[in-house]
């Protein structure tokens, strides 16, 4: 990839807004032409700052950020020409639909016919040709969210920020909107920022995700190889489910380490991925999938006996909580087949796992 | 704890009833309330039955009272033209004349009182006056000494303050213009002798500067804002005998007012009320409170008790030459007919007001 | 299940123990009704009390014209048989003998006040007569009334009882436009040196007008800073505004008297900043131009007020939004953010324009000679002059006025789009 197909980059952004913390600490983040970007974390975790400073809400302390290759610090929000979804859409209540749509195009000076064309072209493509004349109050939750995004679309930016724009809603409603959303950056062919604290938004939608912690991106990658590859602890428990076991290194074999458990006397050999040598503490990463249930003696380096505690029947799963090495909130999805054996609560089995799929990162807590 | 609670509900009623046997006296506030108490309240056998109310004149509140029966009032102090108008409404009781003290010679009060009684109503109060009125060395040379210097302003450059309302000002107008006092309501009475009052008004519009409260006028004239004003004389002796301001008066052609007590009808503390109006209108109490203000007394009588009392205001200097119905100024002075503005004053305000406002 | 009654065609729906649905609904509410008017019991009768009764009292009062008849009934009837061109005959001096013997003293001096609107000097008039009634001899009474005031002779006294004979009247609403009935009860304008109400309806009109406008312009800023201020900063300012409602209405005239006048802070300083010669000293303060600055800033937190909750709910990411879609802050802020403060400025314009238009106490005080409101006419009026009447007639029309207005905020902006704070 050369320069000229990133279409946003942040080189070495800090913000600060009280002159003592940093609330975005050195960032550097490069969106690429036709990419569905996400900002993913916790609230308070920078991410929607980010979002303001390239819009141009808000000043950027130290840093640059560049658009098309050309610095936009100075250059006022109205200028930038860059689409946004606002988190409670930010329909001017005062408008009809059209009038809202027509707002940009309007300032654009553009004139009445072709005006007119964008915005049935664009009510049309969220399929509400029929509500121009409707005030936003007079619609839906979801009918609104669809204005927001058309209106956002209407004058053909480059790119398009969404912020939070499905909080809003229902879960039903806001997982049909994913889609939707989805396929108009797919046929548009648009670069999309979009700011979430919801993970499963983010895995659904985006070609890449930057997971946001303290000011910091913590990884930067695309979902599944967050979801499978999480290079610190913060971002495996961030994505997906997963159990933790905390403990000590106390052998060092290359690729694997050997992690002596807190507060039991068990070890487990995982994969090194993130931690220090010998003696170093680590915290432990497993999904609960890659568990098996009765393992062959020796099929595994990891077996230990574990009792099952509680078990939630989930149909295609069956969710089981066990206590295995002095925790007990160790999860586990057991695949509802016919090969598997079927648990009671308190019953006591052997568990184990693979040392690739426990993976050894930064000690947390 | 209970105990107090009773003793303090008790207090509270008992506070509540003798409030309500209180004699209600409605006045103007100020200085004048604050002398009529000294005089009439502090000289009174039961002082604490006594209850001074401040108003802003008026019969409004007076016919509101009694038109819907519910009378908390008992005395008030009002204008000629009030004392007039609400004798005649019904709305002050009328008072037999009989049990009001006469004076040492024997000449009963009404004979004492040195104007017409105009009705039954009223009880003295005093005499107070429009006039006008200036600061020493606001003029070189020459001083005003006429009510025609004040309408002149060639020769006696600088602005005029003068009140938002016609009373007085269209007898000064006239008398400036050479009518001669005894003529005034008479010439006033025709509609040229009103035009003659406007022309003379005319002279000092462009140099008029209105005021609406009566202490106005003297901030006008201690700024420098106006040369010369109109003001209650009563204002203007205040600040002579109690602050040391260097006011001059011009005793010509002020317009003296009459000033009443009346009692409402259907006060509520009537007899109490009657007997507190007795010892108010004396000759005595009127010339006590020619101690504490420069407002002259009804009452011949009375004039003749302070004169021979000289230096007789409180701070030890001499109130005469503040008075002003003292006989010397009387010659020179339009004594105001209410009956003439009650006639007329609907239409002379209105036309006053058009008048200040083109 | 079972047991519950089959829905039919026939008759009412019943419940399960047999009773009408409808009766079963009405009794269950009927506890929650009663309940409900106890507690509107007390404002509705505070407010029949204090509004509906006074205002009624008003209406009637600028019409009514009863007294002088019911008083008169003899002189009426007697000025009805005269052809209004002779000597007014016998009978009707007769008449009028008669109708004041026998009225109490009070009735005659109400009469003599109400017949001294239609034509000054009746009042003395009849009280003068009134007072020698006893002393005077059988009939005939026309040279004996004469005797006693030659105006009796004047035509005119008894002409002028034609604009009284009606027991309703419109007479006081035409005086408080500066129409008068003549004679015969046409109306005519009023004698031109008397004309001073339509002046002060206009410049009443006028002066609400400008003083809404300024305050507008002084708020709208204003309330945008409160709005969009931190809390802690916005709360400071919100004091400062509100600080004129804290102060007596005196000290704060005083305090603009002390600022303005021609020898005050203001000239002053101009003068000593030679911006001003000393004999060109700006006249603020006892004129027009006073009463539109004291009564601005006195209104001002009414205008403040409403456009200041409104634009506190209005959230910030519409301006956001607006720049986003390629407005200038400028523009976003007319076309997005002005109109959606519409409903306060609305409240805020209608409210200042309402006080304004009935303002006396600040006119008196700093209008001086042009910047006196019909408020002070309605003043003088019921305080000074007692003819309630006409005072009665000014406030009806100011209420008609304010009504009208109300009306046309209705077609325009619609009264529940209006946010009172």
């Amino acid at each position: 990839m050369t320069d000229n197909d990133h279409l946003v980059r942040f080189v070495d952004i800090q913000k600060s807004y009280d002159g003592e913390s940093l609330v975005v600490k050195n960032l550097n983040l490069d969106v690429a032409k036709g990419e569905f970007l996400t900002m993913l974390g916790p609230s308070g975790s920078g991410k929607t700052t980010c979002l303001m400073m390239l819009a141009g809400f808000e000043p950027a302390t130290h840093g640059e950020i560049y658009l098309n290759e050309r610095p936009i610090n100075r250059v006022p929000p109205h200028k930038r020409g860059i689409g946004m979804v606002f988190q409670n859409y930010a329909l001017f209540p005062h408008m009809t639909v059209a009038e809202n749509l027509a707002f940009p195009l309007e300032v654009r000076h553009m004139d009445k016919t072709e005006r007119e064309q964008r915005v049935k072209r664009a009510l049309d493509m969220v399929q509400l040709g029929a509500f121009g004349d409707r005030r936003p109050a007079q619609l839906s939750g979801g009918q609104q969210q669809r204005v927001a995004v058309a209106r956002s679309l209407v004058f053909d930016p480059d790119l398009v920020l969404m912020d939070e724009p499905l909080g809003a809603l229902d879960k039903n409603l806001r997982e049909q909107m994913q889609y939707e959303i989805k396929h108009i950056h797919e046929n548009l062919g648009l670069t999309v920022v979009y700011v979430t604290h919801d993970q499963s938004e983010a895995l659904t939608m985006s070609n890449r995700i930057a997971v946001f912690d303290d000011g910091i991106i913590q990884q930067c990658a695309p979902p599944e190889v967050l979801y499978e590859e999480p290079l610190n602890a913060f971002v495996a428990h961030f994505i997906g489910e997963n159990n933790r076991l905390l403990g000590k290194v106390i052998e060092d074999n290359g690729d694997t380490v050997k992690v002596d458990i807190d507060n039991d006397p068990g070890t487990v050999v995982a994969n090194r991925i993130n931690v220090g040598g010998v003696g170093e503490r680590t915290t432990l990463s497993l999904r609960p999938e890659r568990v098996t249930v009765n393992p062959e003696p020796g099929e595994l380096p990891n077996i230990f006996s574990a009792k099952a505690e509680e078990l939630i029947y989930l149909g295609d799963h069956i969710r089981t909580r066990f206590t295995v090495c002095g925790h007990d909130d160790f999860i586990v999805k057991i695949p509802n087949s016919a090969v598997h054996a079927h648990l009671k609560e308190g019953d006591t089995v052997n568990i184990g796992w693979n040392a690739e799929d426990c993976r050894a990162l930064d000690p947390s807590d | 704890m209970k105990t107090t609670l009773k003793l303090t509900l008790l207090a509270s009623v008992v506070a509540a009833t003798s409030a309500a046997q209180a004699v209600n006296i409605v006045s103007w506030g100020g200085a004048y309330t604050a002398s009529q108490q000294k005089a009439y309240q502090e000289t009174y056998k039961d002082p604490d039955s006594i209850n001074f109310i401040n108003y802003n004149g008026g019969l409004g509140e007076v016919r509101t009272q009694v038109e819907s029966g519910n009378v908390t009032w008992d005395i008030v102090d009002v204008l000629p033209d009030q004392a007039r108008t609400g004798c005649d409404e019904g709305l002050f009781e009328e008072l037999d004349r009989s049990i009001f003290t006469p004076a040492a010679d024997g000449t009963s009060m009404d004979d004492d009182i040195m104007v017409e009684v105009p009705n039954d109503c009223v009880v003295p109060q005093i005499f107070w006056s429009y006039v006008p009125f200036y600061e020493e060395g606001t003029f070189q040379g020459a001083q005003p000494e006429t009510i025609a210097d004040f309408f002149n302003v060639k020769k006696f450059p600088g602005k005029r303050g003068i009140h938002t309302w016609p009373q007085a000002l269209i007898e000064m107008a006239l008398a400036a213009d050479g009518v001669a006092i005894k003529d005034i309501y008479k010439v006033m009475s025709t509609d040229e002798g009103i035009d003659r009052a406007f022309a003379m008004l005319d002279k000092i519009k462009d140099h008029a500067v209105f005021w609406s409260s009566g202490a106005k006028p003297l901030e006008l004239v201690k700024s420098g804002e106006v040369s010369m004003s109109i003001a209650y004389n009563g204002r203007i002796g205040a600040a002579v005998l109690s602050e040391g301001e260097k006011f001059v008066t011009v005793w010509d052609g002020q317009v003296l007012e009459e000033e009443w007590l009346v009692l409402m009808k259907g006060a509520p503390n009537r007899e109490a009320a009657l007997e507190f109006l007795v010892h108010a209108s004396s000759p005595a109490s009127q010339a006590e409170q020619a101690k504490y203000i420069n407002y002259g007394p009804m009452r011949a009588s009375a004039f003749e008790i302070m004169a021979s009392g000289e230096p007789w205001f409180h701070n030890g200097k001499t109130i005469m030459e503040h008075m002003p119905n003292r006989p010397e100024v009387m010659a020179r002075s339009i004594i105001a007919n209410p009956d003439w503005w009650a006639d007329y004053g609907d239409s002379i305000t209105e036309r006053y007001t058009a008048w200040m406002g083109q | 299940m079972a047991s519950n009654p089959p829905i039919t065609d026939q008759g009412p729906l019943l419940t399960a123990d047999g009773t009408p649905l409808k009766v079963s609904l009405q009794r269950s509410l009927r506890q929650n009704r009663n309940r409900a008017m106890l507690l509107v019991l007390p404002p509705l009768l505070f407010l029949v009390l204090l509004f509906v009764i006074p205002i009624g009292d008003m209406l009637l009062r600028s019409v009514d014209d009863k007294l002088v008849n019911e008083v008169l009934p003899r002189t009426f009837d007697a000025f009805e048989e005269w052809d209004k061109q002779s000597e007014p005959p016998e009978e009707l001096f007769a008449a009028l003998f008669e109708d004041l013997k026998a009225a109490e003293k009070v009735e005659r001096g109400k009469v003599s006040v109400r017949m001294n609107y239609a034509k000054p000097g009746w009042r003395s008039l009849v009280k003068k007569t009134s007072r020698r009634l006893k002393r005077m001899d059988g009939p005939p009474y026309k040279e004996q009334f004469i005797k006693i005031d030659e105006r009796w002779a004047d035509q005119e006294f008894w002409l002028s009882l034609g604009i009284m004979k009606d027991r309703y009247t419109a007479g006081y609403y035409w005086n408080a436009v500066d129409r008068t009935y003549d004679f015969d009860k046409n109306v005519i304008l009023q004698d031109e040196n008397r004309r001073v109400y339509n002046l002060l309806w206009w410049r009443t009109i006028l002066v609400s007008f400008i003083v809404t406008i300024a305050c507008l312009l002084l708020a709208y800023p204003v309330s945008y800073l409160l709005a969009t201020l931190p809390m802690r900063i916005s709360n400071l300012l919100m004091i400062c505004v509100l600080m004129p409602f804290w102060t007596s209405l005196l000290v704060r005239i005083v305090a603009w008297m002390i600022m303005l006048q021609q020898n005050g802070v203001v000239n002053d300083t101009l003068v000593w900043a030679g911006l001003l010669g000393e004999e060109n000293r700006l006249a603020m303060m006892y004129n027009f131009n006073g009463t539109i600055i004291v009564m601005t800033q006195i209104l001002l937190p009414f205008m403040i007020l409403p456009i200041f909750s409104v634009m506190k709910t209005i959230p910030p990411s519409y301006m956001k939004a607006a720049q986003n879609l390629g407005a200038t802050p400028t523009m976003a802020f007319i076309r997005v953010y002005m109109p959606q403060t519409i409903p306060g400025v609305g409240a805020g314009c209608i409210l200042v324009f309402i006080v304004a238009i009935g303002y006396y106490i600040t006119p008196e005080l700093v209008g001086g000679k042009d910047g006196r409101l019909i408020g002070n006419m309605v003043a003088h009026h019921m305080q000074r002059s007692l003819n309630w009447g006409l005072a009665a007639a000014m406030g009806t029309i100011l209420l008609i006025m304010i009504l009208l207005l109300y009306w046309i905020y209705d077609k325009i902006v619609g009264i529940d789009n209006m946010k009172m704070g």
